[in-house]
C-alpha cells in the first residue's frame, strides 16, 4: 500500500509531463507527417521559444504565457521563411539535403543561442512556476498541470483546425498525396511553408511551458528532439492522438525511470525507450 | 558487355592513381624525419584522422544510402577501449586495434535494430546511439577513479612512451588505408551491390541481393575504420571524457568534409577535409561564432552546390568529354 502510495506521485507526474513532450511533439509530427521531412533542428527551435519566453520576461517584464501572442507569430514567421526558402528548395534535391540543411540550422541556432544568453542553464521563473498542490499523497507542482492542460487544448484546436479550415484539408490533401493535390490545384510548397509555420506556432507554445517546467541551455534541444522523435515514431507520423499518447508513454517512462534507477538515469530510460521503440514498431503503434 | 568494357575502362585508371599516391604516402611519411614542423604535422594528422572517418562516411551516406548520424559513437567507443585498455594494462597499439573491433562490434550488434528502419528512421536511430552511449560512460565508471570531467574521464596510460612521429605515421597510414579500402570496395561486388541498393532496395532485393548482408558489412567496416581513425586521435589527446568523446562535433566535421568535397564521390572526402582543416585553423580565432560558420557553410552548400566540389568538378569533366566524344564522331 505504501508502496503504491509512493509510486503515485511519479505516475500522476509522467502522465502530466507527457502533455508538455506530446506539445513538443506535435510541431515535429505535423511536419514529419505532412512535408515526410525530419526537422533535426526542431528541438532547438523549441528552445527558441523558451528563449522567447526568457527575454519577454527579463527584458519586457511580460508573463512568458502572455508573451506568446508576441512568440507565436514570431516563431511562425521564423518557420515560414526557414520553410520556403530553404527546405523546400532542399526537398527538390534529395532527402539527405533537408536532413543536412536542418542539421546547419540547428547548428547555426545553438551557437547564437551562446552567443546571445551564454551557456548558462535558464528557467521561466514566475509566480506561478514554483507552487504547487496536493490531493491525498501525491504532490504534483501546478504547472506540470498546466502543461498537460495545455496540451489538450493545443490538440483539440489543432484537429479542429485539420478538420474544418480550408488551410487544414488543403495540409490533409498534401500529406496524403502531393502529387494528386499538386493536380487539384494545391499550392503544395506554400502548404508546406504553412505546415512549418504552425509547427513552429506549436514550438512556441511547447517551448514556454519547457522553460516553466524545466531549466534549459543553447543545446538541450537536442535531447528534447530525441524523445520528440520517439513519440512520433511511437505515435505515427501526423497522428494528433498518437503524439499524445506517446507523449505520456515518454512522460511516464521518464518519471518512473527516476524513481526506481535515480534521477540521472531517467534520460537514459527515455533514450533507450527510443530505440526499442525504433526496432520494435518501425512505424508506431498506429502507423498505418 | 557494356560493364566488361567499364571495367577495361576503370582498371588502367586504378593502377594509374596507384604510383603518384604510393610516392606521396612516402613523401609524407618522411615528413616528420625531415624536420618538418610540429605544427604541420598537426595539421597533416587532423587531416588524416579527419578523412579516414570522412571516407567512410562517405561509404554509409554516399554509396550505400544509409545517413548515418552516429560516427560519434563509434569514435567514442574506440576511444574509450583504447583508454581502458590502457589501464588494464593493454599495450596501445593493441588498444587501437580493440577500440576497431569494439566498434565493429557494437554496430553489428545495432544493426539489427536500426537496419528494419529505412531512410529517415535509420537517422533518427543512429541520431540516438551517441546520445545513449555519452549517458552511459557519464553514470558508469568501469575502471579506477575518473580524472577528467564530471563522469568518467580517463587519462590513456602510457602516452609519454608514443613519440609523436609515431602517433603521425597511424593517422598517415589509416588515411591512406581508408582510400585504398573506399576504391577496393567500390570495385568490388560489394560496391556495385551497395549501389544497387542506394538506387532502389526493392529492385536490388530482387534481383538476388541480399540487402541486409551488404549494409551490415558496410556498416561494420565503417565502424571499425572510423574506431581506429578516432582511437589513434584518443591517443594524440591523452585523455578521453564523455561530453567531447560522444560530442555532435565529429558529425560536424566528418558531414562537412563529405559535404564540401562531393558525397557520393570519390575523391570527395579528400578535397572536402582539407577544407575542414583548413576552416579549423581559419576559424580557432573566431571560436565563439565558429558553429554558426559551420552551419552556413553546410546549407549554402547543399542548397548551392549539392555535389559538394568533386561533383561539380565532375560534371563538367563528364561534360566536356562527352562533348569532346561527340564533336569526334
Amino acid at each position: 500500500m505504501n508502496v503504491l502510495a509512493d509510486l503515485a506521485t511519479p505516475v500522476v507526474m509522467g502522465i502530466l509531463l507527457g502533455g508538455l513532450y506530446a506539445v513538443i511533439a506535435l510541431g515535429l509530427s505535423l511536419v514529419f507527417g505532412v512535408v515526410k521531412e525530419i526537422n533535426i533542428a526542431h528541438g532547438d527551435l523549441v528552445i527558441l521559444g523558451s528563449y522567447f519566453g526568457y527575454v519577454a520576461m527579463t527584458v519586457l517584464g511580460i508573463d512568458p504565457i502572455l508573451s506568446l501572442i508576441i512568440g507565436m507569430p514570431l516563431l511562425f514567421g521564423i518557420g515560414f521563411a526557414i520553410q520556403k526558402y530553404l527546405l523546400n528548395r532542399a526537398f527538390r534535391i534529395s532527402m539527405d539535403a533537408t536532413l543536412i540543411i536542418a542539421f546547419g540550422i540547428s547548428l547555426i541556432l545553438q551557437n547564437t543561442y551562446q552567443l546571445i544568453w551564454t551557456p548558462m542553464a535558464r528557467g521561466l521563473t514566475t509566480s506561478y512556476s514554483l507552487e504547487s498542490f496536493s490531493a491525498g499523497p501525491i504532490h504534483i507542482p501546478l504547472v506540470y498541470l498546466l502543461d498537460f492542460l495545455v496540451a489538450i487544448v493545443v490538440m483539440l484546436v489543432l484537429r479542429e483546425f485539420l478538420k474544418r479550415t480550408y488551410l487544414g484539408k488543403a495540409i490533409r490533401a498534401a500529406a496524403q498525396d502531393r502529387k494528386t493535390a499538386h493536380l487539384m490545384g494545391i499550392n503544395t510548397d506554400r502548404v508546406y511553408a504553412f505546415t512549418f509555420a504552425i509547427a513552429m506556432a506549436l514550438a512556441a507554445i511547447a517551448g514556454v511551458f519547457l522553460g516553466l517546467t524545466f531549466s534549459f541551455t543553447p543545446i538541450s534541444g537536442m535531447s528534447f528532439l530525441i524523445i520528440a522523435l520517439g513519440i512520433v515514431v511511437l505515435g505515427g507520423m501526423g497522428n494528433i492522438l498518437g503524439t499524445f499518447v506517446g507523449g505520456i508513454a515518454f512522460g511516464l517512462a521518464q518519471t518512473l525511470g527516476g524513481y526506481f534507477l535515480g534521477v540521472t538515469a531517467q534520460m537514459l530510460v527515455a533514450y533507450i525507450m527510443v530505440l526499442v521503440v525504433l526496432a520494435v514498431t518501425p512505424r508506431g503503434i498506429f502507423g498505418r | 558487355m557494356a560493364v566488361r568494357r567499364n571495367m577495361k575502362v576503370t582498371l588502367p585508371r586504378l593502377r594509374g592513381v596507384l604510383t603518384p599516391l604510393i610516392a606521396v604516402t612516402v613523401v609524407l611519411a618522411l615528413f616528420p624525419i625531415i624536420g618538418v614542423p610540429r605544427l604541420w604535422l598537426l595539421y597533416l594528422f587532423l587531416f588524416f584522422t579527419y578523412l579516414a572517418m570522412a571516407n567512410m562516411w562517405n561509404l554509409l551516406a554516399g554509396y550505400s544510402g544509409l545517413v548515418s548520424l552516429c560516427p560519434a559513437a563509434f569514435v567514442g567507443l574506440a576511444g574509450y577501449t583504447l583508454a581502458i585498455g590502457t589501464w588494464v594494462g593493454l599495450p596501445w597499439y593493441l588498444g587501437i586495434i580493440a577500440g576497431g573491433i569494439v566498434a565493429a562490434a557494437f554496430a553489428a550488434l545495432i544493426s539489427f535494430p536500426v537496419f528494419r528502419m529505412k531512410g529517415i528512421y535509420f537517422a533518427i536511430g543512429t541520431l540516438v546511439l551517441p546520445e545513449v552511449l555519452r549517458f552511459v560512460f557519464t553514470i558508469w565508471a568501469p575502471v579506477g577513479e575518473p580524472v577528467y570531467g564530471g563522469g568518467a574521464g580517463y587519462t590513456v596510460k602510457g602516452v609519454a612512451e608514443v613519440s609523436g612521429a609515431q602517433v603521425y605515421w597511424l593517422a598517415l597510414a589509416i588515411g591512406v588505408a581508408s582510400i585504398f579500402l573506399m576504391r577496393y570496395i567500390l570495385r568490388s561486388k560489394l560496391g556495385s551491390g551497395l549501389a544497387a541498393i542506394r538506387d532502389n532496395d526493392s529492385t536490388a532485393a530482387s534481383c538476388g541481393i541480399n540487402v541486409f548482408n551488404l549494409k551490415l558489412f558496410s556498416f561494420v567496416i565503417a565502424a571499425f575504420v572510423t574506431g581506429i581513425a578516432g582511437a589513434i586521435y584518443y591517443l594524440y589527446q591523452g585523455y578521453i571524457e564523455p561530453m567531447s568523446a560522444f560530442s555532435v562535433r565529429w558529425l560536424v566535421i566528418i558531414m562537412l568534409a563529405t559535404v564540401i568535397g562531393g558525397e557520393g564521390t570519390e575523391e570527395g572526402p579528400v578535397v572536402g577535409t582539407i577544407v575542414v582543416v583548413f576552416l579549423y585553423f581559419l576559424l580557432a580565432r573566431y571560436a565563439e561564432i565558429s558553429l554558426i560558420i559551420q552551419g552556413v557553410i553546410l546549407v549554402g552548400i547543399m542548397l548551392l552546390a549539392p555535389q559538394g566540389i568533386m561533383g561539380s568538378i565532375r560534371r563538367t569533366r563528364i561534360y566536356r568529354s562527352l562533348s569532346q566524344l561527340a564533336t569526334r564522331r
